[in-house]
């Protein structure tokens, strides 16, 4: 069976349980609510130069607070069940669970952000380029949100199985996108302010979404299960005494 | 290719300094259903993952048949029931089933899940969300999700526990349909009556070693060898593996 | 002869430093536009490429530890993770001196200064996981240093994409030959001093791990 049919079956698992009760949904979508109120508080009366500088600031903490909580939500409901550890006896290629809750994160973390860059858009006149270009925000959007997400799903999946804290990733997982998210910031500012360098901007964004998926892929299986190839030795090695 | 007989060798498993399991050497071939006795704390739940394949040993080699790791084919032929039951509570009992059918590729799985539902006692609840079940049902829900692929080798961690005298009864016999079927069965459990009812052997996990154990001769009633079993944890001056003859 | 490496190294670094900085305040000019500040370069510049290095070191020995389960990746992968840490806080320090004194303002929050102190905290994180983390999170904390490792180009990237107050990469190449030749002594010296910390800690580590095979020996072998 194909890993993308495994990846779909696995996510598609996600999403019919998330609809029944639709909680992670409603807490996310509300959470993005609540955080714009703050920043539409805070920054309301920022003179109109100045929100081309905040705009992308807003946008991109707001898409990395969700995504946390996000994370936290889908892998707090495994930890709970237990239910990771099922799927990892069965037989489905590992990197499909990795792919599989990308997928549902990215999803949640995608619809929120297209929840916020209207409501941006409306409330800052700055932003009103994401209704006017919504292409170009569209793909930003999903670009910046695959490289949040690739690194967080990761992490996440890592801390449910080695039952680790919760807190621990918002330690581990704001330093580790920043990078990522700069280039997301650096992206959106280039869109608000009709630079011509966008669409390289946007390329290399691809291109670190690329490495990052690959990255987190490769490394899922061995940080799960701490990579069950046959131990070489049966017997401690002997090390030759210090003088 | 199979995945039978589950062989460990010298097995040691340690997280940082504290030694969980020291020295393992255990066999469990197909046919036969081997009961892993213990105190709380003892190592059997960590042997058990590494049986599974979620854990890797510290020293010493775990292996499949001829496998040295469980890839994919092989974990089609692996069932591990866990002490927690791992199923997804918003979906039914059914589904839960039809995901794992899903999973494996199984075409036109239904009628196979239809009769596994029954086969547990879950036929009036197969339907109903299985968060919604008791602790026994979930537990049968996870045993017929366990026998879905018809597994050669089937671990399962005490199984016995959260289940009424009916289910004892049922998940006994189960698993000497499944023995009967060819299958290697390691289990684990604090149950010596149920264990005594359904092992061929029984294995004594004391400080991280295997110190002691008992097999059941030819046509020894129950209650003999449930004796024996409950003698096991008596005599562990010595380090040597201890068998214990009948009526000795 | 490999457990005296460290004290080679040690020794020759206690001669490179007094030269180089010798050469450094005495012997080499001072640059017209910054005045003295400007010899900060000669340390905060090695500095920074050894901090880089060492973080590329240490997620890819992490990046073996983790698909090898090799003792003696995961002792290197720990000890170039410290060292991250040390040479990383002598950068972010070193710089903001500098920067104070050349442009009035320590931390001017370009994309260089700002990658710089995130792939501390990155590292620092990777400390902290490995010293106070559950049973798994050895493994964790390697997938982070795989992670911080790949952060080091993102530096460099921000150096090229983004307008930044930081002097571009293009002033170490303009410098004039007796000015070049002043960064490499420094550049040695401060390699030595890592390397001999590098190659002390990670013995440490081995020493370690070969204690605990023998305890665990010890218990299995009393069958």
């Amino acid at each position: 069976m194909s890993l993308v049919r495994q990846s779909w079956l696995l996510a598609k698992n996600d999403l019919v349980q998330e609809l029944r009760d639709l909680e992670m949904v409603m807490t996310a979508a509300f959470f993005t609510l609540v955080v714009l109120v703050m920043f539409a508080l805070s920054f309301a009366a920022l003179p109109a130069a100045d929100q081309t500088l905040a705009v992308p600031g807003m946008l991109w903490l707001a898409i990395a607070f969700v995504g946390a909580l996000t994370l936290t939500r889908i892998f707090d409901r495994e930890r709970e069940a237990d239910t990771l550890r099922a799927v990892l006896t069965w037989p489905v290629d590992r990197v499909a669970i990795y792919f599989g809750k990308l997928g549902v994160t990215l999803l949640v973390v995608t619809g929120c952000g297209a929840l916020l860059m209207p409501a941006l858009a409306l409330l800052f006149p700055a932003a009103e380029v994401f209704l006017e270009r919504p292409l170009e925000s569209a793909t930003l959007l999903v670009l910046g949100c695959v490289a949040y997400c690739a690194v967080g799903t990761l992490f996440a999946a890592g801390l449910a199985t080695a039952s680790g804290k919760n807190v621990l990733l918002s330690v581990i997982l704001y330093p580790l996108t920043s990078p990522a998210l700069i280039f997301a910031l650096v992206a959106t500012r280039a869109l608000l302010e009709g630079h011509p360098a966008l669409t390289t901007y946007l390329g290399q964004l691809a291109a670190l979404d690329a490495m990052l998926v690959a990255l987190a892929s490769w490394l899922f299986e061995p940080v799960l299960l701490g990579n069950v190839v046959k131990p070489v030795r049966s017997a401690p090695r002997r090390r030759p005494m210090k003088e | 290719m199979a995945i039978v007989p589950l062989q460990l060798q010298g097995l040691s498993k340690r997280f940082g300094r504290l030694v969980v399991l020291r020295g393992i050497e255990l066999t469990v071939d197909a046919g036969e259903i081997v009961a892993l006795l213990g105190a709380n704390g003892c190592g059997k739940t960590t042997l058990l993952s590494i049986a599974a394949g979620l854990a890797p040993a510290s020293t010493g080699a775990c292996t499949w048949g001829d496998a040295a790791d469980l890839d994919i084919e092989a974990r089609r032929r692996l069932a591990f029931v866990a002490h927690s039951t791992q199923i997804y509570a918003r979906l039914s009992a059914r589904e839960n089933l039809r995901l794992v059918a899903a999973l494996r590729g199984d075409v036109g799985a239904d009628p196979n899940i239809d009769r596994l539902i029954a086969r547990v006692g879950l036929a009036d609840a197969a339907d109903r969300a299985a968060g919604m079940f008791s602790r026994g049902m979930q537990q049968r829900l996870a045993i017929a999700r366990a026998l879905l692929g018809a597994p050669e080798l089937l671990l399962l961690d005490e199984p016995f526990t959260a289940l009424d005298f009916a289910g004892r009864t049922l998940l006994g016999r189960l698993l000497l349909e499944e023995r009967s079927r060819g299958a290697a069965i390691l289990l684990t459990s604090h149950d010596l009556d149920a264990v005594a009812e359904v092992s061929d052997r029984a294995v004594l996990l004391a400080d991280g070693r295997i110190t002691a154990q008992a097999s059941r001769e030819g046509s020894e009633s129950v209650v003999s060898f449930a004796e024996r079993i409950r003698r096991l944890g008596t005599d562990t001056r010595t380090n040597a593996v201890q068998e214990l003859a009948p009526h000795a | 002869m490999l457990a005296r490496l460290p004290l080679v190294l040690f020794a020759a670094a206690a001669l490179a430093i007094p030269y180089s900085v010798q050469r450094i305040f005495l012997h080499t000019g001072i640059e017209k536009k910054m005045g003295t500040v400007q010899k900060i370069f000669y340390f905060h510049v090695p500095l920074a490429w050894i901090m880089m290095a060492l973080a590329v070191a240490c997620g890819i020995a992490a990046a073996i530890q983790l698909r090898r389960r090799s003792q003696l990746a995961e002792s290197i992968s720990i000890a170039t993770g410290e060292l991250v840490l040390i040479t990383g806080l002598a950068v972010l320090v070193t710089g903001p001196i500098w920067g104070h004194a050349t442009w009035g303002r320590a931390w001017t929050w370009d994309a260089r200064q700002v990658s710089t102190g995130l792939l501390w905290l990155i590292f620092a994180a990777f400390v902290l996981l490995r010293r106070y983390g559950a049973a798994g999170s050895e493994r964790l904390a390697a997938a982070l240093a795989v992670f911080g490792a790949v952060d080091v180009p993102v530096i460099y990237y921000a150096v090229k994409i983004w307008k930044t107050t930081h002097p571009s990469t293009d002033v170490v190449g303009s410098l004039p030959p007796q000015m070049w030749a002043s960064l490499w002594p420094a550049l040695g010296a401060l390699v030595c001093v890592t390397l001999g910390l590098l190659l002390v800690r990670i013995r440490q580590e081995q020493d370690q791990a070969g204690l605990d095979e023998a305890w665990i020996a010890l218990d299995t072998g009393g069958k």
